[in-house]
């Protein structure tokens, strides 16, 4: 089995998992409890909060609120960053944003979308234009989830504050953290990023946080994760997620330059004829949108499941007419028609040359033979 | 003083000499929907008791028994010894805290002390003495005291009925082969032809690749749920995507549906006759999309050799069935968003009113027998 659906989720490193192991096995008690073991573990959880953060920022400025995912940090960062007048963000962005920046206009806050240039990165023209004395939030992916297109956040931050100091910036870091070198600036206030995008587990995740930024809570109950997460922590989760990171972040540079190479050698084996690549040759290298002309793409990805070969659409096959087509992708310009061949391909640091000769093989084959029997 | 659940049967008391076979077979169907469940099923005249069940099942109970088809009515009621000292004290169980009422009595055991009348009044009289906030009202009562005195010296104290789902008892009216595709129609249509006895069984057909693994899952979902009304049922899933392909290949485009169907149709007969099914049943309605036309239901008939092919929602308004596929829980997953085979290879302007002769023209293209063959090798069952 080849697996080249990584921008889903990605293996869980063994090595993280057996470091982690103890805290699901023998360190299993409460973190907030008061007897010895369980400050214990509220010391590693402090431990892990400050490696985490240290990974992409500087530990004296920037905290970080564990949650339940990717998609938790970014609900939390919206309904509880844009809390007035108007949020601005981009129509490239993961559900997780899209559907929660819907959630704040259903709540009175009116929603600005900056348009997108055709390899899915935002117009900054437009996302300026947006911006006024009333946003009270600007959120704009870092990498985005389908494309793979690289928004330069620090800049954009940098001239969102400029038009509005007071405005709060946020990131999906999402499909970034651990596989773009990046460090956290002074402009960027919440920065979401999930565990099991780079070989932590499901169910875990974190909003980095501008530490004297004051946030309310999205969840109530126990007061943990300073009052603005409650809910007993997911220590092994947690810990799982620290070594993970730890893991990749070591060498991302190494990863980073390998897998740029093996993208360039996958686009080199399409037929091109067949093909056509929407990914830019600037985007992230993990992530290669493809466009396979006149089949739809869930079509073949299950054929080349059957193969052995694994995955991804742009978007989830739906006979829904509002949802057929992945909204992200035509907000680059691709027409539905096109859009309906959109493939995913996503690497990881594990993934090898062979695995992607192979699977360039079987997309090759598969097309061309669905091509000649839809005839 | 126990809890019992008191089956009343609709239509089994208006058949003759086989109404053993059909009290049998309704028996059958009330443990099969109970299974699992701690019970004893007791058959009295006229009804069924369900006895010896945990109070804790009872609302699992009712929900099953309410999928019963050939049950009328049901109570819960409380069954304490013939005798008038229990039958208050149950009364008293089952009266309301206030408010008017009236007790009503029936008595299989005639040799009982006093007539239903006299029973009414005094079981009626001593709840009154003992509730100053409820009173007697026989023309417009808010609740009632049901009290029926059996024959066997045991009394049955209840205040509510309960609707049944009606019908007859599935397994009454031989069987049948559900075309089901994933969308609201075909459990509804299934759901009818269910509630008059008879037995389903379903097939689906996919188009794998160009449908997914969660239309198929969502597919066997409809038919799980339908068989909570069916006592259980076999899916058969047949692949079209080759006669799919075929057309696509070779003949225009705007027949695709009304040959596709044509298909179905052969191979749902064919898949019936193997299994003992003795007609086709389809959620077609008239005019309700393009294929649906009579124009269109004469095509898909004419290759339909030996059974007839029941419609039930020929009739039928897309509200008004859409309203009972609430009604019979199949609403939510029929509208979960994932394609049918029907709608791959979807021609822009598909033929609405296809002339059978132009239709065959485009069929000699194909080698039907050959697709058909091909297409049942892929038969897979599931029994749910």
């Amino acid at each position: 089995m080849i697996y080249l659906d990584n921008a889903a989720t990605t293996k869980p490193s063994e090595r993280a998992l057996k470091a982690a192991e103890k805290y699901l096995t023998e360190k299993y008690f409460n973190p907030s409890s008061l007897y010895r073991a369980g400050h214990e573990l509220n010391l590693q959880l402090k431990e892990a909060r400050k490696n985490i953060v240290s990974l992409i920022g500087d530990e004296n400025k920037f905290s970080c609120v564990f949650t339940s995912g990717g998609t938790e940090a970014d609900n939390q960062a919206i309904l509880c960053g844009g809390k007035r007048g108007n949020i601005v963000t981009t129509l490239g962005e993961h559900s997780a944003v899209y559907e929660a920046v819907n959630e704040a206009k259903k709540r009175g806050i009116e929603v600005r979308f900056a348009e997108l240039n055709a390899d899915g990165s935002v117009n900054r023209e437009h996302l300026l234009s947006l911006i006024d004395d009333k946003t009270s939030l600007v959120s704009v992916v870092h990498v985005n989830n389908e494309t793979g297109a690289i928004n330069d956040v620090a800049a954009i931050a940098k001239m969102v504050k400029t038009e509005n100091e007071f405005t709060l910036f946020h990131s999906d870091g999402v499909q970034a953290f651990g596989k773009i070198s990046f460090r956290l600036t002074k402009d960027i206030d919440l920065y979401s990023v999930s565990a099991h995008k780079i070989g932590g587990i499901k169910g875990v995740g974190a909003l980095i946080k501008r530490k004297d930024l004051i946030l309310k809570p999205l969840i109530f109950g126990g007061g943990q994760e300073e009052n603005i997460r409650s809910g007993t922590e997911n220590v092994f989760g947690i810990k799982c997620f620290e070594f993970a990171a730890i893991e990749k972040l070591e060498a991302i540079n190494q990863y980073y330059d390998k897998i740029f190479v093996l993208k360039k050698l996958f686009c080199s084996l399409l037929d091109s004829t067949m093909f056509n690549i929407l990914s830019s040759d600037n985007a992230s290298p993990y992530i290669i949108s493809l466009i396979v002309k006149g089949v739809r793409g869930e079509t073949i990805l299950h054929e080349v499941d059957d193969k052995g070969l694994i995955i991804g659409t742009g978007s989830a096959c739906s006979s829904n007419g509002n949802k057929r087509h992945s909204r992200v992708i035509l907000a680059c310009g691709v027409d539905k028609q096109t859009a309906d061949g959109i493939l995913r391909i996503s690497l990881s640091s594990e993934t090898c040359e062979q695995e992607i000769r192979t699977a360039a093989k079987i997309l090759n084959e598969t097309v061309a033979n669905r091509l000649r029997l839809m005839a | 003083m126990d809890r019992v659940i008191i089956v009343r049967y609709s239509e089994l008391h208006l058949k003759g000499k086989n109404r053993g076979w059909f009290e049998r077979v309704f028996a059958v169907n009330m443990e099969k929907s109970l299974k699992g469940i701690k019970h004893e099923i007791h058959r009295h005249s006229g009804r069924y008791l369900i006895e010896n069940f945990c109070e804790s099942d009872i609302d699992i109970i009712l929900d099953r028994l309410g999928k019963v088809f050939g049950i009328h009515s049901f109570s819960v009621a409380l069954k304490v010894g013939a005798d008038m000292a229990e039958i208050f004290e149950a009364a008293k169980q089952v009266c309301f805290g206030k408010g008017k009422f009236k007790v009503e009595t029936h008595r299989a055991d005639k040799t009982f002390c006093l007539n239903s009348m006299q029973v009414s009044s005094e079981i009626g009289g001593r709840l009154l003495d003992e509730n100053p906030l409820i009173k007697v009202d026989v023309h417009n009562p808010e609740f009632i005291v049901n009290i029926d005195i059996r024959e066997n010296g045991t009394a049955l104290v209840f205040n509510e009925f309960f609707k049944g789902a009606g019908g007859m008892p599935v397994g009454t009216s031989g069987k049948g082969m559900l075309l089901i595709s994933g969308g609201i129609d075909s459990p509804v249509a299934g759901h009818m032809i269910a509630k008059r006895g008879m037995t389903i069984d379903c097939i689906h057909f996919h188009s794998y690749p160009y449908t997914n693994l969660q239309a198929r899952e969502k597919v066997i979902g409809l038919a799980k749920q339908l068989s909570t009304y069916t006592c259980g049922t076999t899916l058969n899933i047949v692949s079209v995507t080759k006669i799919q392909e075929q057309i696509h290949s070779k003949c225009n485009g705007d027949y695709m549906i009304t040959i596709l169907r044509r298909f179905m149709m052969r191979i749902a007969e064919r898949i019936a006759l193997d299994c003992g099914a003795q007609c086709l049943i389809t959620g077609e309605s008239i005019a309700q999309v393009a294929s649906q036309t009579v124009e269109g239901i004469t095509s898909s008939n004419s290759v339909v050799k030996v059974l007839p092919v029941l419609r039930p929602l020929c009739g039928f308004d897309k509200d008004e069935i859409i309203e009972r596929s609430r009604a019979i829980g199949t609403y939510q997953t029929s509208i979960e968003p994932y394609e049918d085979c029907c709608t791959v290879f979807l021609p822009k302007h598909p033929v609405t009113r296809p002339k059978l002769c132009d239709v065959l023209v485009e069929e000699e293209k194909l080698d039907v027998q050959g697709l058909v063959d091909e297409a049942v090798s892929t038969l897979e069952i599931i029994s749910l």
